[in-house]
């Protein structure tokens, strides 16, 4: 696209200059600061219990490496058995000892999520007590 | 309006004073409205905005650093709402394709009144992509200064004065007949 011209500009400049200027109405301070009078008066929003919430982040965290631990050593029993000569699926002796080891691993987390969430209700819950 | 009356208003707001606010709302509620209008194009959505942009500034009082004007911090405030509230809600415009070309002036003795010429110019430039747009706005606010657009959109000059440069081209190619007009170079 051609640049404008000097004259171009000028005109340009000068339509674009000659915007409308509006008046304030007769309440608008009086609206700005009565809104500013309510956020003052507004009781100051609660900040956040850190120091009350950081044993339960440290457990957290700590869970959270476990159970990444946990699935990392997993995983890597599990390449190593695939590593291992394929074992027929309809043997008998060895499927239920993969079922049930399994079932064992799931029912660990399960109640390792309930235990969990148990924590943090309760600790909620306190917490709220307290603040009340 | 006097740098020294808004240090001082904003020292009694940050010591407990809320009333001081009110020095700082009747200095600059007419710059910002204005600006809000710029952006809109509408009175009472131009007040909305200002009033809200008054409110963040009071929120945010103790961010401001003396090391730049109050206003400078102000009207950058205010700038960045206002880009905001009309990215989320556009002002009531129409697509830069849509835009009537205003017929020659030449053809009909004077042709267009200036009325006519602002309103097409105008709605050109709410048409505009907005960081186009933006530019232009914040440029002809602060009487064509680039420095102090730059300030209150925060970038650099020289990206301000690019989108000025392309903004007026796009603005020339949508209304070339109303920068041909021979009675514009008479007034």
């Amino acid at each position: 696209m051609k640049r404008l011209s000097e004259h171009e500009e000028d005109e340009m400049n000068r339509i674009l200059s000659r915007d409308d200027e509006i008046q304030p109405s007769s309440g608008f301070a009086g609206a700005v600061m009565e809104a500013v009078r309510r956020e003052a008066a507004a009781p100051a929003p609660i900040p956040f219990p850190w120091k009350r919430a950081l044993p339960g982040v440290v457990v957290g965290a700590l869970a959270l490496a476990w159970v990444l631990a946990a699935g990392i050593s997993d995983l890597a029993r599990l390449i190593g058995a695939s590593a291992s000569p394929p074992l027929s699926v309809s043997s008998p002796s060895v499927m239920p000892f993969l079922f049930h080891e399994k079932m064992g691993s799931a029912a660990g987390w399960i109640v390792l999520g309930l235990v969990i969430a148990f924590v943090s209700t309760k600790l909620s819950m306190r917490f709220g007590s307290d603040e009340a | 309006m006097s740098a020294s009356d808004d240090q001082a208003d904003v020292q009694r707001v940050l010591a407990g004073d809320v009333s001081a606010y009110e020095g700082i709302v009747r200095r600059w509620q007419g710059p910002l409205i204005n600006l809000a209008y710029r952006f809109c194009h509408d009175r009472g959505r131009a007040e909305e905005m200002a009033q809200e942009a008054f409110l963040r500034a009071y929120r945010a009082l103790a961010q401001w650093r003396r090391d730049a004007a109050f206003s400078t911090w102000l009207f950058a405030l205010a700038t960045n709402l206002y880009r905001s509230e009309i990215r989320r809600i556009p002002a009531r415009s129409v697509s830069l394709d849509d835009i009537a070309e205003p017929q020659d002036g030449r053809a009909s003795d004077g042709g267009l009144e200036d009325r006519d010429q602002d309103r097409a110019v105008r709605r050109a430039v709410l048409a505009l992509p907005a960081k186009y747009r933006e530019a232009l706005i914040l440029f002809y606010f602060h009487e064509m200064d680039v420095n102090g657009a730059a300030q209150s959109l925060g970038l650099p000059e020289g990206t301000v004065k690019a989108r000025l440069s392309r903004g007026r081209e796009i603005l020339r190619g949508k209304l070339p007949h109303l920068l041909a007009m021979p009675h514009l170079k008479e007034a």
